[in-house]
């Protein structure tokens, strides 16, 4: 008689309750893994806006001023050419204290590089308070030496004005400026004839060069 | 490595707010002169005198500026004799050796001597290209003498007024 081997209903069910626990405690294993993932991929945003601010100076005619240009008349020992000239800080940063000039003639003479000693031209900067009388040179308000008279041989190099904090030291200030050009002469002619070295009849084309720098950069917590 | 690490710290800029980190403008303008020239030119500069005969030389203002005066160095040679000179100036040619039938204004005070070398100097306004005559008259002259006429224009004294724009 053989043996056979039969598996009751009762135990059948308890074979089927083994196996759903395994799968419940494998989903469980594989739910807490997953979630361990998830937490270290976790990602959190936040926005913050900034903008960068300009530095920009401009130069315009002041007044009736017709600003930088040619000066039509030859100019004699003793004369002045007067030029009226906004500084403009145009950019929306305040500059810092402090601006400097620099004066290149070109070509190169007695006029501009000091090569005939105590002669050429000279330059004086002053600053207004409010906009020149172009008219008369006059100044109405308050004036402010930003440049003593000075050959303009010296100006090869940039050089700091003096007294410049009131001027463009803050975003859209302007300075009204005016600025003397003269030409000193002390030489004699002889029948005729200019000295070897002279400054006599040259012309000289100048270029003004102003640079600022910006104000100290700024911390700010918040 | 430490190439690497060398470079590394080369190229790290520096700390904001550092001077060389600040921004620089810079604005150009352009202005243009030019200079003028003064003097003056004598047509006759070197006269030679033998009698009493009186000569002249034209005066030119060949600057571009007008004058207030006008110098002259005079030089007279060293012949025999004592002769002297004077010198006149009139606005008009002279005619007969006379100034607009007048004697013309002289230029410098006294008489110049032989072997001396003198300025003088006229206060005459000229304009440019404006025109002066002048005359060199002899006396006690018995030998060949030798008058030389050298102008001289300094600045400014004797430039125009000096003269401000504004514009």
């Amino acid at each position: 008689m053989s043996k056979h081997s039969h598996t009751s209903p009762k135990e059948g069910k308890g074979y089927g309750k083994i196996a759903v626990a395994g799968l419940l405690a494998t989903s469980v294993g594989l739910l807490a893994t997953a979630g361990v993932y998830a937490g270290l991929s976790a990602t959190a945003t936040g926005s913050e806006s900034v903008s960068s601010g300009t530095l920009n100076m401009t130069l315009t005619a002041d007044g009736t001023s017709s600003g930088f240009s040619t000066f039509t008349p030859k100019m004699a020992p003793g004369d002045t050419d007067n030029v009226y000239v906004n500084v403009n800080n145009t950019g929306t940063l305040a500059t810092a204290s402090g601006m400097t000039l620099a004066v290149a003639g070109s070509p190169l003479n007695a006029l501009t590089n000091g090569s005939v000693a105590g002669e050429g031209l000279t330059l004086t900067a002053t600053q207004c308070s409010v906009a020149w009388t172009v008219a008369t040179g006059v100044c109405s308000g308050t004036t402010t030496s930003i440049l003593a008279n000075t050959q303009l041989s010296a100006l090869a190099t940039a050089t700091a004005l003096s007294n410049v904090p009131s001027l463009v030291a803050s975003t859209g200030q302007l300075a009204h400026v005016q600025f003397s050009l003269g030409l000193v002469g002390t030489e004699t002619s002889t029948n005729g004839v200019a000295p070897g070295s002279t400054i006599q009849g040259l012309t000289a084309a100048l270029t003004f060069t102003f640079t600022e720098l910006q104000r100290t950069g700024v911390v700010t917590n918040q | 490595m430490a190439a690497v690490l060398l470079l590394g710290v080369a190229v790290v800029p520096p700390i904001a707010g550092a001077a060389g980190l600040k921004g620089t403008a810079t604005s150009v303008g352009h202005e243009s002169v030019t200079s003028a020239s003064w003097g003056v030119t004598a047509s006759l500069t070197t006269m030679t005198f033998t009698g009493s005969t009186d000569q002249t030389s034209t005066v030119t203002n060949t600057g571009d500026v007008a004058l207030v005066a006008e110098s002259y160095s005079v030089t007279v040679s060293n012949p025999t004799g004592g002769p002297t000179f004077k010198v006149y100036q009139c606005a008009v040619a002279w005619v007969s050796t006379k100034c607009s039938g007048g004697a013309g204004t002289q230029v410098g005070t006294g008489s110049l001597a032989k072997n001396t070398t003198t300025t003088i100097t006229s206060s005459t306004a000229m304009a440019v290209s404006g025109v002066l005559y002048l005359q060199v008259e002899p006396t006690g002259v018995t030998a060949s003498t030798v008058v030389t006429i050298s102008t001289k224009i300094a600045a400014p004294s004797q430039l125009r007024a000096a003269v401000k724009t504004n514009q």
